[in-house]
């Protein structure tokens, strides 16, 4: 791995552009190898794919980056920290937030409340304000709603902000989720497959989206896509995984005439 | 400052009203002032439960050992430090209510802390045990009365404090709701993994949803421990923890107007079978005869009103069977009137009889509050499908006594009151299985929604 070196201190003030870096990450579930020490970084401000055929570990890492299993060894950093086994709620707070492959809103509670509950991370009156419901509770629950209000207006959904967040169309929701994710103001944005199940022409706009979001709130954005045109408009840097091992990375023109990409992922069909 | 008139009013309006309804109380008899009393508790229980059960979605069934907590550190405190204090007795009563959420809380948070691992049935199994553990505990420990209980001094009947109680309890799960702080509440309850992933810290929600759901179930132990005057571990039994239980699914889990009333309804429906008047004005005999009758009646009324609003809606653009339908219904319902003057000239419970049908309607109703027609459309079919349910009963009842074993067997009201309890709970249950109330909330918005909705249609018909 070549960019930063092994530096113990924070590297505040943009020293270095690497903001997460997986470092032989490796996880294993009993006897199955799920990661197999893969290393890649990623620096700050970049559109990254990660890609690969079913099984091979993509959403795993995502699990690994996020705090929800721990790394077998090998070393996550993120902004030149360990993160490895760190809770999840600790890493969202650090700055990384994520979608998930199978849609996991809060099924319930409205399309505002969704977002609401991710803002909810840049709270800061405590619960007892809030049981007596003090003003310094209703300012910062008015704030929160505003700003969950923008974000939406962001992703287009502000017209179904009182809608029951499980009454939404398949579109709709992926793209709350991505709102909830970006709700936590994370340097880092995870996403779970976000086209999945969208017709071309939202795959369209999800594209413009995800790059007005990196362009105008300066998130860099990891991403898992199963869908090949789009990966390879959207994402300047690609790694490709294939049975939990990194088969290769690179920018997408390279991808493209990988032989070795082409024989595990792409196939014939492409 | 308006915010703050409008807090201090809306206080200093809670606690007036709680004065008058004791001062009502205080001149009624002690059966009354028992039920409002028990009322006041099981809103301030239910609503507590509802904070774990239902905003929070840990599956706790074990509230009545928090209530037992409550009660006896309340009681051991009395007894040993009341005469010691000097205080007067509400202030005394205060004091031990403070203490007995203290103590309640503690424990709350020793049965919060295997919900970070356990989920559903799993903590539902956990809390049952524990519940049963305190109340065996209490049971063998003789500095705490043992199975003989304790006599807790000073007894007072404090009906505003009972109500205070229940409305703070209100108010704080209120507040919770309407402010962002609250939503990570609901947020663990919808998807932990989601949750956490958001930031929000799942295993510090969950313990404090623990915590303040046990402080008041707690506190109103201390109540009901100054209360009676009385307490043994059998006040405690899994069955108060089932009841408690089944008042917040009942109103809808989740849903804080649903608790309050489930609670208030299911404390008194089994008081108000207890007095209920037979049509020749002694307590009301049933024979089972008139048992089976009255199992056809409900199915008959249920099967009714779901006919008129999904078939029946088709069948009745036929002009004949509409005039059949009416006539029928207009014959029930004469029927049922005749019936209830009868009842009434024999004995004047009409009163008795009355209440009992509009309880009936009420259900029927609150049934139907969910599909979307007119209001009116809704009562008038609710009273039609309830006055041939009733006729069908009397019709059943008759050809079910002609059965020689069903007219022998004479029944008492206050021995089948308990099974009317539960025929109703079943009812109500498979009609609206996600509870009456769903998770919605009574708001005065809602109100006027509903009404301007009916007024639309009404307009559009």
């Amino acid at each position: 791995m070549g960019g930063k070196g092994a530096s113990a201190e924070p590297a505040e003030g943009g020293a270095s552009l690497s903001l997460l870096q997986l470092d032989q990450a490796t996880i294993r579930f009993g006897g199955l190898v799920a990661v197999n020490s893969v290393s890649f970084q990623l620096d700050k401000g970049a559109l990254f794919g990660l890609i690969g055929p079913n099984g091979a570990g993509k959403t795993t890492c995502f699990n690994l980056i996020t705090g929800v299993y721990k790394p077998t060894s090998g070393v996550i950093r993120f902004q030149d920290r360990s993160i490895g086994g760190t809770p999840s709620n600790k890493i969202a707070s650090l700055g990384i937030a994520r979608t998930f492959q199978n849609i996991r809103l809060f099924r319930a509670l409205s399309v505002l409340e969704n977002v609401v509950v991710a803002g909810h991370l840049r709270h800061h009156t405590g619960l007892f304000s809030a049981l007596a419901y003090l003003p310094p509770s209703i300012k910062e629950t008015d704030r929160l709603k505003g700003e969950a209000m923008d974000l939406l207006r962001i992703l287009n959904l502000e017209h179904v902000a009182n809608v029951r967040s499980q009454d939404l169309s398949y579109g709709m929701q992926r793209r709350l989720e991505i709102a909830r994710a970006m709700a936590t103001r994370p340097e880092l944005l995870l996403l779970d497959e976000p086209a999945a199940g969208m017709n071309p022409q939202e795959k369209e706009e999800l594209l413009k989206m995800v790059k007005k979001i990196r362009d105008e709130h300066g998130m860099t954005v990891l991403l898992i896509e199963h869908d090949m045109r789009f990966v390879m408009n959207l994402c300047e840097h690609i790694v490709v995984l294939d049975h939990g091992e990194e088969i290769a990375a690179g920018p997408p023109s390279a991808i493209r005439s990988d032989p070795k990409v082409i024989a595990a992922y792409l196939g014939e069909a492409v | 400052m308006k915010f703050w008139g409008i807090r201090l009013l809306s206080i200093a309006g809670a606690i007036l009203g709680c004065m008058a309804l004791q001062g009502f109380g205080l001149h009624q008899n002690d059966y009354i002032q028992r039920l409002l009393i028990l009322s006041g508790l099981y809103v301030t229980l239910s609503v507590s439960l509802n904070l774990i059960n239902g905003i929070t979605g840990q599956f706790s069934i074990g509230h009545a050992a928090f209530y037992q907590v409550g009660a006896y550190s309340a009681g051991y405190a009395s007894i040993h430090y009341y005469k010691a204090a000097h205080l007067p007795p509400l202030i005394w009563l205060i004091c031990t209510m403070i203490l007995a959420a203290f103590a309640a809380a503690i424990a709350g948070f020793i049965v919060g802390l295997p919900s970070l691992r356990l989920r559903g049935d799993y903590l539902a199994i956990v809390t049952l045990g524990f519940g049963e553990i305190i109340r065996i505990l209490v049971q063998a420990s003789n500095p705490l009365g043992g199975s003989y209980g304790l006599n807790v001094e000073p007894k007072i009947v404090s009906i505003a404090m009972v109500w205070l109680l229940a409305i703070l309890c209100i108010a704080v799960c209120r507040n919770l709701l309407k402010t962002a702080t609250g939503l990570p509440f609901l947020a663990v309850r919808e998807d932990e993994v989601a949750s956490s992933a958001m930031g929000v810290n799942v295993t510090q929600t969950k313990v404090w949803a623990f915590l303040i759901g046990s402080a008041f179930a707690g506190a109103a132990g201390a109540l009901l421990a100054s209360f009676e005057g009385f307490i043994t571990p059998l006040s405690f039994s899994m069955n108060v923890s089932f009841i408690i239980l089944t008042m917040v699914v009942l109103g809808g889990t989740g849903s804080i107007t649903g608790s309050i009333f489930s609670a208030i309804f299911l404390t008194l429906l089994p008081e108000y079978l207890r007095s209920l008047k037979g049509p020749d004005g002694g307590p009301l005999t049933l024979t089972g005869g008139a048992v089976m009758g009255w199992l056809v009646a409900v199915i008959v009324t249920v099967g009714v009103v779901r006919w008129a609003f999904g078939e029946g809606e088709r069948a009745m653009r036929n002009q004949t069977l509409s005039a059949v339908a009416r006539a029928l219904s207009t014959l029930a319902v004469l029927a049922f009137g005749f019936y209830v003057f009868l009842a009434a000239k024999g004995s004047g419970s009409i009163l008795s009889w009355l209440f009992a049908f509009a309880i009936a309607a009420g259900i029927v109703w609150l049934v139907l509050a969910n599909g979307d027609q007119p209001i009116a459309k809704k009562v008038r079919f609710s009273v039609v499908a309830l006055a041939v349910g009733f006729l069908a009963h009397m019709i059943a009842g008759y050809l079910f006594n002609k059965v020689p074993v069903m007219h022998n067997k004479e029944l008492k009201i206050d021995q089948l009151r308990m099974v009317i309890f539960a025929v109703t709970l079943i009812v109500l249950m498979l009609l609206r299985p996600q509870g009456v109330f769903a998770q919605h909330e009574f708001s005065w918005a809602w109100v006027a929604k509903v009404l301007r909705l009916n007024r639309q249609k009404a307009v559009q018909a």
